[in-house]
């Protein structure tokens, strides 16, 4: 069935048998914590106690807690749920787009890459939500008939498409994740000692019993998520682009922003997805399955995505030029040279020029390069969204409305809180669950045999 | 599984053009010959501008339009247009009514036609050889038995650009309204002056129009040629000797991003500057997705065709299943960028960006439907099953309502910024399509028998000749 060509380099390497696989991988589930998970956990949980705080203080005061402005009437908040929802990306498309692909690679990384993306999407939803101020109407977002008279959504709004997208983003992400996840959950199951969790593996596992009528409905249901997927994973940041592109915003309204924008989402999520595994492959002892060559290839689709984006840069700033329309020429020439031109110099270095670099060999087969230039990228996408929004709207139309706009202390904690957020998530994550699917990579092992 | 483990027996393979492809090809240039030939002589002349003034100028308008028509008449002619659409505070967001009526409609139509099919040759034929390095970066091995195919497809695209650029010199004056604003020199305060294309002059003059392109294509050729003769050197190579493979990758890398960074650029200078006001930032990859969604059919018919005459032994229903999947995948890209396009301009409804689609939705409305319907409606609906993407009968008329479907929407950019309303495709473009697609199809089919069909020491071979979809 496989013909692998022999200069192709192993996905698994250190011989590992599908015994080892079970072994290795159900590990950290089945042993106590270890001293670095304590670490990382405890540390998770006092950034989300920022989160807490934060939150606390915007809802007691109100929204006046953050610096937001009547030029610049999104600020950080908007900033970081593009950021978030853009991380998310990479998970839906290693486990969608190069399960159609059939990149074999994405085997060792779908797992924690679609956590990640749920994650992701849950620190991104905070932000719209309690930006709408008075949180508790926030289902009024819904098309719910209701008895508030002719109260009824927009639905000419990207923003109103943007709650649809990203709600049906994160349920067939989580679909996907979680039938994904119901064969290991078996394999768990059947190894767990204590009768809680015996209890909890087997709910969850839906009484899988790896028979083959199982195993066929599975692949089946996979391929129709993975269908799904594509098109919703393309739609969600497409969306979120016109959130911006639909208005007469100079900066704003550019056709190119809908692929430029899945672009630099799948750059910042593959950044992110880079920042976990180079140090989860260390921590936890899995460079076998997750090897030098799946870095290399995540650093390859880093540099081409890294690349598109600043092709759109450089388009943006050339057709704006060649537009004649004075107010686009000014606000591209304001983003690069006006007081946010460090903003602007950040994201072109990060996220154009830095990922260059991986034209090297030595810098995509270095971890700790990569990790460092992982996260690089994601400050790079973090400004991309800051420049974008807030270059765009601090020189209203009318000079009088000409304002600077930084971010509060609450705006500061409440960013560095969905941190917390994301990493409490993934760290419960890799204790409770296998973060890497057994079942796919066993289905590769033999292909040297 | 057992079956798979069986040797399949790789060996090289040698195109002969049939004389029956030979006969179909030159057909098609005849018979397009011909319908093009009626549909001049058929043509409604159109405007009551006079028919021989036209005929004595056609000649030499190229060099010396205005001298033609005379300096001052050309500023005279400015003057109402000006006072109609206000000046530099309200720059007139389309060319005027004069540049459409003072062409020569049937000369003008000829030239459109011929810039319209070359450019769109032209750009499938490097959308070709963007696949066959696109094969080598991502790694791909599926893809090895039929890399023959766009690398002999690759070998076109001089060709195309050569057909577009004669359109080009020949006729620029009246397919560019900027290049025969150009030629009036007109300065801030004179009469007809347009501050837009004015300001546009760093980037739309003639030298950067005639030059850049040829510089970009003379590139673009190099590298294409390296890759090429990479690949046919590598067929007498030792087997396991992976050193022509690895050289190709890292051409392939360098043609990539050059590509990537350069393939706007035609599109701007050649394309977008017909309507010379407008502006769109995605105008680029919607080019790109016009002819890589072509290029990948074009990929497709020919290996169905030369499955057919019992060549591509190693290709089975799984590599066209393959190709079928891309066609089908990437309708829906092109849609997409389509949409990208067309609603962020709608719904801002800006003047300067309206005016595209607005000489477009209506007065080319059944034009405008007709794209969606044959670029995303047919291939999504018809490909949509597995078993139309296994079907060579189903492939090769989605691929011919592709092909003309784009071919279709090159002429919807090009035509209603050239001649304002009331044009349509008739003999003349049907025509005109024939004959250059004879040619390419003659010029493919020769260079498919100049070498090898199979790569058969590609590192990657045994994998394509034992590739298997699954499902």
């Amino acid at each position: 069935m496989i013909h692998d060509s022999l200069i192709r380099e192993r996905l698994v390497t250190g011989g590992k048998t599908a015994s080892d696989v079970t072994r290795d991988i159900a590990r950290p589930i089945l042993n106590k914590p270890s001293t670095a998970w304590k670490v990382g956990f405890t540390l998770s949980v006092i950034f989300l106690g920022i989160f807490v705080v934060s939150l606390f203080w915007t809802l007691w005061t109100g929204i006046g807690t953050w610096n937001i402005n009547k030029s610049v009437m999104w600020g950080w908040d908007i900033t970081n749920f593009v950021f978030w929802v853009g991380i998310g990306h990479a998970g839906t498309l290693i486990s969608a787009i190069l399960l159609l692909f059939r990149q074999k690679w994405r085997m060792s990384i779908n797992r924690s890459a679609e956590a990640m993306t749920i994650f992701a999407v849950i620190c991104a939803a905070m932000f719209p939500v309690f930006h709408m101020g008075r949180v508790w109407v926030g289902y009024w977002a819904l098309p719910l008939p209701n008895a508030f008279g002719s109260l009824w959504v927009n639905f000419n709004s990207p923003l109103l498409w943007d709650v649809f997208a990203i709600s049906t983003y994160f349920s067939v992400s989580l679909l996907f994740w979680y039938i994904g996840l119901i064969p290991d959950i078996a394999t768990i199951r059947d190894k767990v000692k204590t009768k809680a969790a015996q209890y909890w593996y087997r709910f969850f596992s839906m009484g899988w019993t790896g028979s083959t009528r199982t195993w066929a409905r599975y692949e089946l249901i996979s391929l129709i998520l993975a269908g799904l997927s594509t098109p919703l994973v393309l739609s969600v940041h497409t969306i979120v682009s016109t959130d911006f592109a639909t208005s007469v915003i100079p900066g704003w309204h550019t056709t190119i922003f809908p692929p430029y924008f899945v672009a630099g989402a799948i750059f910042s999520g593959f950044g992110m997805v880079a920042t976990l595994l180079v140090v989860a492959r260390k921590v936890m002892n899995y460079e076998n399955y997750i090897t030098i060559g799946h870095l290399e290839a995540m650093t390859k689709i880093i540099m081409l995505t890294g690349t598109l984006v600043g092709i759109a840069y450089l388009t943006e700033f050339f057709i704006a030029q060649y537009s004649g329309v004075e107010y686009e020429q000014y606000a591209f020439l304001n983003r690069a040279s006006g007081p946010y031109w460090w903003a602007y110099w950040s994201m072109m270095f990060c996220n154009l020029v830095s990922p260059q670099v991986f034209w090297f060999k030595w810098a995509r087969t270095t971890p700790w390069f990569i990790f460092i230039m992982s996260i690089v990228v994601n400050v790079g996408m973090w400004f991309e969204r800051f420049v974008i929004i807030v270059t765009s709207l601090h020189r209203d139309y009318l000079p009088s409305s000409w304002v600077m706009y930084a971010g509060s202390l609450t705006e500061i904690g409440l960013f560095l809180g969905t941190f917390g957020i994301f990493f409490t998530c993934f760290f419960l994550f890799a204790k409770f669950l296998p973060v890497i699917n057994m079942s796919e990579i066993k289905t590769i092992l033999r292909n040297r045999e | 599984m057992g079956h798979g483990h069986h040797k399949i027996e790789i060996t090289q393979e040698q195109f002969t053009v049939p004389a029956k492809a030979k006969r179909f090809a030159i057909g098609l240039t005849v018979i397009g010959l011909i319908l093009a030939g009626i549909g001049i002589a058929t043509m409604d002349n159109g405007s009551s501008h006079g028919h021989s003034h036209e005929a004595t100028t056609v000649v030499k308008h190229d060099h010396a339009a205005t001298e033609n028509h005379g300096e001052a008449a050309e500023a005279g002619k400015h003057v109402a247009e000006t006072e109609h659409h206000g000046n530099v505070e309200n720059p007139n967001f389309g060319p005027r009514a004069e540049f459409y009526t003072q062409t020569k409609p049937w000369a003008t139509r000829i030239w459109s036609n011929i810039l319209i099919v070359g450019y769109l040759l032209f750009m499938v034929s490097l959308a070709a050889l963007f696949f066959v390095a696109v094969q080598y970066i991502a790694n791909a091995g599926w893809s090895a038995a039929i890399k023959r195919v766009p690398e002999a497809i690759s070998t076109f695209f001089p060709v195309g650009f050569a057909i577009a650029f004669i359109a080009i010199l020949v006729a620029k004056n009246d397919l560019y309204h900027w290049v025969h604003y150009e030629h009036l020199h007109l300065t801030k305060g004179q009469p007809g002056f347009d501050a837009i294309l004015d300001g546009k002059s760093w980037f739309l003059n003639s030298k950067m129009f005639l030059i850049f392109p040829v510089v970009l294509v003379a590139i673009w050729w190099l590298l294409g040629r390296k890759l090429r003769s990479l690949s046919v050197a590598e067929d007498s190579a030792q087997p396991g000797d992976v050193s022509f493979f690895k050289k190709s990758i890292r051409f392939s890398a360098g043609f990539s991003v050059i590509y990537g960074f350069t393939i706007a650029v035609v599109a701007w200078l050649w394309m977008m500057s017909i309507d010379a006001h407008w502006f769109s930032t995605i105008f680029g990859v919607y080019n790109f997705a016009t002819a890589w969604v072509t290029a990948l059919t074009i990929i497709c018919l020919f290996v169905l065709y030369l499955k057919s005459q019992g060549y591509l032994k190693i290709v089975t229903d799984e590599h066209i299943h393959d190709l079928g999947k891309f066609m089908f995948a990437f309708s829906i890209f092109w849609t997409y960028i389509w949409l990208s396009q067309y609603l962020l301009i709608w719904y801002a409804h800006i003047p300067e960006e309206m005016s595209y689609y607005q000489i477009r939705f209506e007065e080319y409305k059944f034009n405008f439907l007709l794209n969606v319907v044959l670029n995303f409606l047919c291939p999504f609906l018809i490909l949509m099953t597995r078993n139309s993407k296994r079907n060579p009968v189903v492939l090769t008329i989605v691929g011919c309502i592709l092909i003309f479907g784009h071919y279709h929407d090159v002429w919807l950019m090009v035509v209603p910024g050239v001649f304002g309303p009331g044009q349509q495709i008739g003999l003349l473009e049907i025509g005109t399509l024939l004959t250059f697609g004879g040619v390419f199809i003659f010029w493919v089919l020769n260079a498919l028998t100049k070498r090898g069909l199979i790569a058969v020491n590609h590192p990657y071979i045994e994998e394509s000749a034992h590739h298997d979809v699954g499902v």
